[in-house]
């Protein structure tokens, strides 16, 4: 029996199509695994879902009929409940009070205080969900608060319950724990939506998955007749498959090295697990890894945004362990961040000035502390017309870009650096295919003159095609470092889902 | 938005220059006030224009500019780098008290004691600013509030100064001893002294640190996106420290400019009551901490707080009206900046 639905949904922002004619559809009692990598619209899908956004073609529909669901006040009177990956809780109130926010029992114009409390302790105990209801939330921890999220979308009697990765917070006990309540939620006939971006778990718990790609929806396969490979190759789409022509690497001296190197997070498990790595002159290493096992940790550590809490860090032989930003730069570093609007550039600026930063202290573009408008103009100039950047002049603030172009500025910007160490993060995400082109030549490029490139991305086929060593993160740890001859997309997907055994 | 009347869309085609409309509500608006209370909204706005304007009035609106402009300039130039001093009026005191002591201490001639003065209020000044954002880069104690806080002690504890150990015991009032002569200001004409070049100098840095240096560059990029600067390997730390003891440096010069210049001693509560740093500080939010725009807007304030002055005496429009319509003014050019900054 069809539970819910989704048809031929389309979402736009702005000139980006996060959802480009998505279906859906979710039987009762199943627990369905919604999957992609990133960008592939997965979290645009749920939010329509849970009325969160509303979709600009397309329908819902809810046991057959279409619904319109302005918000998510809309969609949870349809039975609709979700479980954010951020949970939305108040942290100085008491677990009852957060499950009956909204719907409380009440006894004239009052809170009726004793009837909540003995609904949510009723609640827990039929669902096995333990958690006090007398606890303060903000005392509780992570795994017990997705506890008081799951039950609060209980309370108000959700039929479907949408997850969004809720695995990213929870230590392997408490992954487990929590798949045994989904189990026990699907067998009493609720539907389970589980978003996520891990194969061993959409292998261990869903009934079958949706796999989305570009906005579309790619592959529904049913688990029990799929392998991990199907899912991967699914994902990832061997059509986008992008060659690079590049000869063997000369790798030269060691340009960038860390050792031991470790970032506490906010669980007792660090979010960088003692990570020792080494970029040599003249090669590129990649980074694979399903996003959020510590590589933007790992990498902020590396480049001075974050000091590590353990561990050491070497830039041409320089010790830039504890060291600011500017002192890694000046030690050779150039870095094009995972975040190109909110870490890369400053949007109202103009491209001059943002083409100008790291550069505005020195000649040609400063003397005495007096910056030089013609020199910056002048380089923004040469930058634009080297790198086919669209745009009308340099003084046109670069908000007004498109992601690739914006994207460009930033590359533009941190290779002209000529600095010994790069290291690039997702420098490709929603970039189209000729703009990607462009990037990863600049890579190969760079590698051919000598430079250690360091490659974090979540694409596997960027990995594949440009790294000369593959190093797979997960969990904050590296599982592997492969010769380029050795990764192949089977084995390296496997690792990225910590399946250790089964990719050696 | 689709569902815009279309004159907004016409408007926004057309683009008027925001100010202009922002005065024209703001005329509109406190005219019909005027109206209401059965005066003459022409003649009110004939004498503020009259009482601030004119060559006799002239002097006295620039004379009102010198600490509304340094004022503007101290809030200003955190801004420019999305920081908040809400300092101003405990920079301002300490300024002046050093001003209004020093000359009372210091042998030598009375030229080289005033540029001492001023030096040291500007260097006091400066440091006690320069601690909030050490609470807030060492402590994580928000500048908008340990600056705004670090405010109230040094306004007491110069009241208490000026009241009790320091106190002029010729006079039954709160207030320090005069300055002898020479050290005051250089008088230029009328009320205008050599404080009122000091403070077009301190301008004319300003736009120029803005526009054509590294620093000025730097906090404008900070202003713009802070993790962008510190990504570009801008020390924020140090920027934040440097950028709060200027702003903290230029209210202390202002408050030892009225004290050298107009008052001649420190009298408690005379530089705060005229809300400076409050003027100062809505001047300098109007432009987003631009330092040229901040200028403007603090000569029309001060132009039109004199001829409120002037109006008030002349028509029996209480002077009141004229912050009424600073108000509205400041409204109407925030709200088209909201407007423009939720559709990005």
């Amino acid at each position: 029996m069809l539970e819910i639905e989704a048809v031929g949904i389309v979402k736009r922002y702005g000139g980006l199509v996060a959802n480009d004619g998505v279906d859906l559809s979710v039987d009762r009692g199943e627990i369905h695994g919604v999957m992609g990598e990133n960008g592939a619209g997965k979290t645009t899908l749920m939010s329509i879902l849970f009325g969160l956004q509303t979709p600009d073609a397309g329908e819902i529909r809810v046991h057959g009929a279409a619904v319109r669901f302005r918000s998510p006040i809309d969609a949870m009177a349809a039975g609709m409940g979700m479980v954010h990956q951020s949970f939305k809780l108040f942290g100085s109130l008491d677990v009852w009070e957060n499950i009956v926010y909204g719907a409380e029992p009440r006894r004239g114009p009052f809170i009726d205080r004793r009837a909540a409390r003995a609904q949510v302790a009723e609640l827990a105990g039929r669902h096995r969900l333990a958690v006090d209801p007398d606890a303060t939330v903000g005392e509780l921890s992570v795994g017990e608060r997705q506890r008081v999220e799951i039950l609060k979308a209980l309370y108000r009697d959700a039929r479907v319950l949408i997850l969004d990765e809720p695995t990213a917070v929870l230590t392997p006990p408490e992954r487990d724990a929590l798949f045994g309540v989904l189990r026990r939620l699907a067998a009493e006939g609720r539907t389970v939506l589980l978003v996520t971006h891990k194969l061993h778990e959409a292998a261990a718990i869903t009934d079958r998955v949706t796999v989305l790609r570009d906005g579309r929806t790619v592959a529904v396969l049913r688990t029990a007749e799929t392998s991990a490979r199907d899912i991967i190759r699914a994902m990832t789409g061997r059509n986008v498959n992008l060659i690079v022509e590049k000869g063997p690497a000369q790798a030269g001296a060691s340009n960038l090295t860390a050792v031991d190197l470790t970032v506490a997070g906010a669980a007792a498990k660090p979010v960088v697990d003692r990570v020792s790595l080494t970029v040599r002159a003249g090669e590129i290493v990649g980074i694979a890894g399903v996003a959020g096992n510590g590589q933007s940790e790992l990498v902020e550590a590396l480049v001075g945004l974050r000091p590590p809490d353990g561990g050491r860090v070497e830039i041409c032989g320089v010790d830039v362990t504890a060291a600011d930003v500017e002192t890694h730069r000046a030690a050779g570093l150039a870095y094009v961040p995972e975040d190109r609007a909110a870490v890369g550039s400053a949007l109202t600026a103009s491209a001059a000035d943002n083409l100008a930063m790291g550069f505005q202290r020195a000649a040609p573009l400063a003397r005495g502390g007096l910056i030089n408008p013609g020199a910056i103009a002048e380089r923004a100039q040469a930058l634009i017309r080297r790198y086919a950047i669209r745009i009308s002049n340099e003084r046109v603030a670069v908000g007004k870009l498109s992601g690739g172009n914006l994207q460009k500025i930033v590359v533009a910007r941190e290779l002209s650096h000529d600095a010994p160490v790069l290291i690039a993060e997702q420098p490709t995400r929603g970039l189209d295919i000729g703009a990607t082109e462009t990037i990863h030549a600049r890579l190969v490029a760079e590698r051919n003159n000598g430079r250690a490139v360091l490659l974090v991305s979540a694409e596997l086929t960027e990995i594949l095609a440009l790294s000369d060593r593959v190093l797979v993160m997960f969990e904050g740890r590296i599982l592997a470092d492969l010769a380029q001859a050795e990764a192949d997309e089977e084995s390296v997907g496997l690792l990225m889902a910590g399946r250790t055994r089964e990719a050696a | 938005m689709n569902g815009a009347p279309r004159w907004t869309a016409v408007a926004l085609r057309l683009r008027p220059p925001p100010v202009a409309i922002a005065i024209l509500f703001a005329a509109l608006a406190g005219g019909a006030l005027v109206l209401v209370s059965g005066q003459d909204p022409l003649q009110a706005y004939a004498e503020i224009v009259k009482g601030s304007l004119s060559r006799d009035s002239l002097p006295d609106t620039l004379n009102w500019a010198t600490p509304l402009v340094g004022m503007t300039l101290a809030a200003a130039l955190p801004l420019r780098g999305g920081m908040v001093n809400l300092g101003g009026d405990g920079q301002l005191v300490i300024g002046g008290l050093i001003g209004a002591l020093l000359p009372l201490v210091l042998p030598g001639p009375g030229a080289l004691v005033s540029i001492v003065a001023l030096g040291a209020a500007a260097l006091g000044a400066g440091l006690y600013a320069m601690l909030a954002a050490w609470g807030e880069t060492r402590h994580g104690i928000p500048m908008l509030i340990s600056s705004l806080l670090l405010s109230y002690p040094a306004v007491g504890v110069t009241s208490y100064l000026a009241r009790f150990p320091f106190r002029d015991v010729a006079t039954g009032l709160p207030q320090t001893p005069m300055i002898p002569e020479a050290a005051r200001l250089y008088t230029l004409s009328g009320p205008l002294n050599a404080g009122s070049l000091l403070i077009v100098a301190i301008a004319a840095a300003a736009i120029f640190v803005d526009r054509r240096t590294v620093v000025g560059y730097e906090l404008r990029m900070r202003g713009k996106n802070l993790r962008f600067a510190g990504y570009g390997g801008v020390r924020l730390d140090r920027q934040a420290m440097r950028t709060m003891f200027a702003s903290g440096a230029i209210a202390g010069l202002v408050g030892a400019i009225v004290v050298l210049g107009s008052q001649f001693r420190f009298i408690d509560d005379a530089l705060l009551s005229p809300s400076y740093t409050w003027s100062g500080l809505m001047a300098a939010l109007l432009v987003g901490g631009e330092p040229a725009g901040a200028i403007l807007s603090a000569l029309f304030f001060s132009a039109l707080q004199t001829g409120g002055f002037a109006m008030q005496r002349e028509t029996s429009v209480p002077r009141v009206l004229t912050l009424v319509l600073q108000a509205i003014v400041i409204l109407f050019l925030a709200m088209r900046q909201g407007v423009g900054r939720r559709a990005s």
